[in-house]
């Protein structure tokens, strides 16, 4: 019976972690690798704009406003005369920072808070759920422009605390209901019983089995944050409007006159948004399957 | 054997579950000793509050309804009950250590074998890493794996049952505890791999010189391992005795039907002997009066009307049921 199991055991050879099937099963995912390699080309494009452009994005160019794209301005110029193809490089940067920052601050309180919550249950639950609910039932918008007018002088960073601070409830709720499903496996009783400290059973034990919930939550979350700096900087309440970033570059789209003879000012912007979160919720949805052990791709 | 000094002393315990604002008792009145080195067998059929026990045991009652009552839970001496969760993270899995019911469950899905083996030495030994792998990895040889210096960087999805109980048993004897609680250990394996686990623990018990705490059902595995046994019925034990005297002089009327409700090789029945009925759900269990009444073979009248008490019938052997009652002589003509 032995020999057995190990002859059984040796056609397994190759590693078999459930995160290295998962990434195996991603690789083998074409849409959601086609999305990643835009993703990363975007952000990469993000971050190294200077090298890409000669142009300074706030510098205002009476002489060459509304220019077409051809010679000298590779995607035209806005009605302050500013390089679109600099803008869109700069307010990628923009967007996707503010994207990233907010996500990964969201996840952390999400994390926090939800399996703390899940965890322990009873009182402990009952207080943070409560608090979750008092969050959620802010209301998103008004607060986000009233805080967001109060810290103006903050720049971006405002924005990101403002969004933070907000969002964070409904992935805190998804990932106390994960942990609680998972601690309710004998594994976790297993831990309790070997000696392992509260702590140790939730950062060791239940997140690493959590983690792909969270991963996905956080696709979404990136997507839903860029989405709504983009609202909100279109709606004059994000970024301050010196900054570039897509939702002010999309800002001019809301003279009649730009959407009807100037395509190339909002075209562009409009663009790349749709396609950024289009990627990324292809990522999002990819490694949802890959985590699928019922999903055989 | 009575001489030595108990290595662990259950007390009156009680553990109640709180069902919609009532505390209903898994486990009522529950008093055992295990000495050091002996084998304890506790029986009973599902729902009779074994697991419940061993989990009051442990403190791993679920937080938000369990809770001990009751009673003491003396380990060397020392009362388990009022300890804090740091101070029980301390005796767990150094001194007391737990087996499973479920190894396909027991272990966690996403870390490797080696990683989990590790953590228990990590929790009650200040050794460093690579000495805690070595360590691990002669556990596991001790259980019995071959192959353990590849096992460890496996998942527990890659072993089968029989291996994955082994780990399971490498971890629980890691640190060399006094009391091994074993809840089922056999229950989710098949018959030829339940015969060489229970070798194996057999064999590990007396190697590392400890005590150990059986949970069953199966009368089989009493009959191989036990000492003593203590059989359990609806959170109360009704008869505790040695193992030879539990298979050739039972006395609880629930024991008898246990016992005859073995299938045996040497008759020829059509139909198998069952208890009629089921254990009484906790928020059923009759207020007065023996909890087995309405399934026992032997009930009188009196036996809805009091609650019979847990008496010495015989040098180390106890038993709970009015027919053997002290306070109730005029019963005894009767057995």
């Amino acid at each position: 019976m032995e020999a057995a199991e190990e002859i059984q055991l040796e056609k397994k050879a190759k590693k078999q972690s459930p995160w290295s099937i998962a990434r195996r099963k991603l690789v083998r995912n074409k849409l959601a690798m086609l999305s990643l390699g835009f993703l990363v080309l975007v952000i990469t494009m993000a971050y190294m704009a200077p090298l890409l452009t000669g142009y300074d994005p706030q510098r205002v160019d009476i002489i060459n406003r509304n220019q077409p794209p051809g010679e000298g301005f590779l995607l035209g110029t806005d009605a302050s005369g500013r390089d679109i193809w600099t803008l869109l490089l700069y307010g990628a940067r923009t967007s996707l920072t503010i994207g990233l920052v907010c996500t990964a601050a969201v996840i952390m309180i999400a994390t926090v808070i939800g399996s703390i919550a899940g965890y322990y249950g009873g009182l402990v639950d009952a207080i943070l759920m409560r608090f979750t609910d008092f969050m959620m039932n802010f209301p998103f918008l008004v607060f986000v422009i009233v805080l967001a007018s109060i810290f103006r002088e903050a720049g971006i960073w405002a924005l990101i605390i403002v969004l933070s601070v907000l969002s964070w409830t409904g992935a805190a709720r998804v990932v106390r209901s994960k942990v609680m499903a998972e601690k309710e496996n004998e594994y976790v009783m297993a831990a309790i019983s070997i000696g392992s400290t509260p702590f140790k059973v939730i950062r060791k034990h239940l997140l690493p089995n959590v983690m792909t919930t969270i991963i996905v939550q956080a696709t979404l979350l990136l997507a839903v944050m860029i989405v709504a700096e983009t609202a909100l900087s279109f709606l004059g309440f994000g970024v301050p409007t010196g900054t570039p970033s897509w939702g002010n570059m999309m800002t001019e789209a809301r003279d009649p006159n730009v959407i009807r003879s100037y395509w190339w000012i909002w075209i562009p912007p409009g663009l790349a948004i749709t396609f950024t979160i289009l990627s990324i919720n292809f990522i999002g949805e990819g490694i949802k399957d890959a985590f699928n052990p019922r999903s055989a791709r | 054997m009575s001489s030595q000094k108990p290595l662990l002393e259950v007390q009156n315990l009680h553990t109640g579950f709180n069902i919609e604002g009532e505390t209903h008792y898994a486990v009522k009145d529950v008093s055992f000793t295990v000495n050091p080195k002996e084998v304890v067998c506790i029986v009973g059929e599902s729902g009779c509050g074994k697991s419940v026990m061993s989990l009051s045991i442990m403190d791993l009652l679920p937080k938000h309804n369990g809770k001990i009552d009751k009673g003491h839970i003396l380990f060397k001496g020392n009362d388990l009950v009022p300890l804090t969760e740091e101070e029980m993270n301390q005796i767990r899995g150094k001194d007391i250590s737990m087996i499973f019911q479920e190894p396909m469950t027991a272990l966690n899905p996403v870390l490797t074998i080696g990683y989990q083996m590790d953590e228990v030495l990590f929790n009650h030994t200040d050794t460093r890493k690579e000495e805690i792998r070595k360590k691990s990895v002669q556990l596991l040889q001790q259980v019995g794996i071959s192959r353990a210096d590849q096992i460890v960087n496996e998942y527990p999805h890659q072993l089968s049952g029989g291996m994955r109980q082994r780990v399971m048993i490498a971890m629980a004897i890691a640190c060399q505890p006094q009391l091994l609680i074993a809840d089922e250990p056999t229950t989710a394996l098949d018959v030829t791999v339940q015969a060489q686990i229970l070798e194996l623990i057999t064999k590990i018990q007396e190697e590392v010189g400890m005590a150990m705490l059986l949970i069953t059902h199966d009368l089989g595995v009493v009959a191989e391992m036990a000492d003593r046994v203590v059989v359990m019925y609806a959170g109360q034990v009704v008869e505790d005795t040695d193992v030879d005297r539990l298979f050739y002089e039972p006395k609880h009327p629930y024991t008898k039907a246990l016992l005859d409700s073995i299938p045996r090789m040497d008759d020829h029945r059509e139909v198998l002997n069952t208890i009629r009925g089921i254990v009484p759900s906790l928020k059923n269990m009759p207020k007065q009066g023996c909890r087995f009444v309405d399934r026992c073979p032997s009930a009188m009248p009196e036996c809805t009307k009091i609650d019979p008490a847990l008496g010495e019938v015989d040098k180390g052997h106890s038993v709970r049921c009015i027919l053997y009652d002290a306070s109730h002589p005029e019963k005894k003509a009767e057995v």
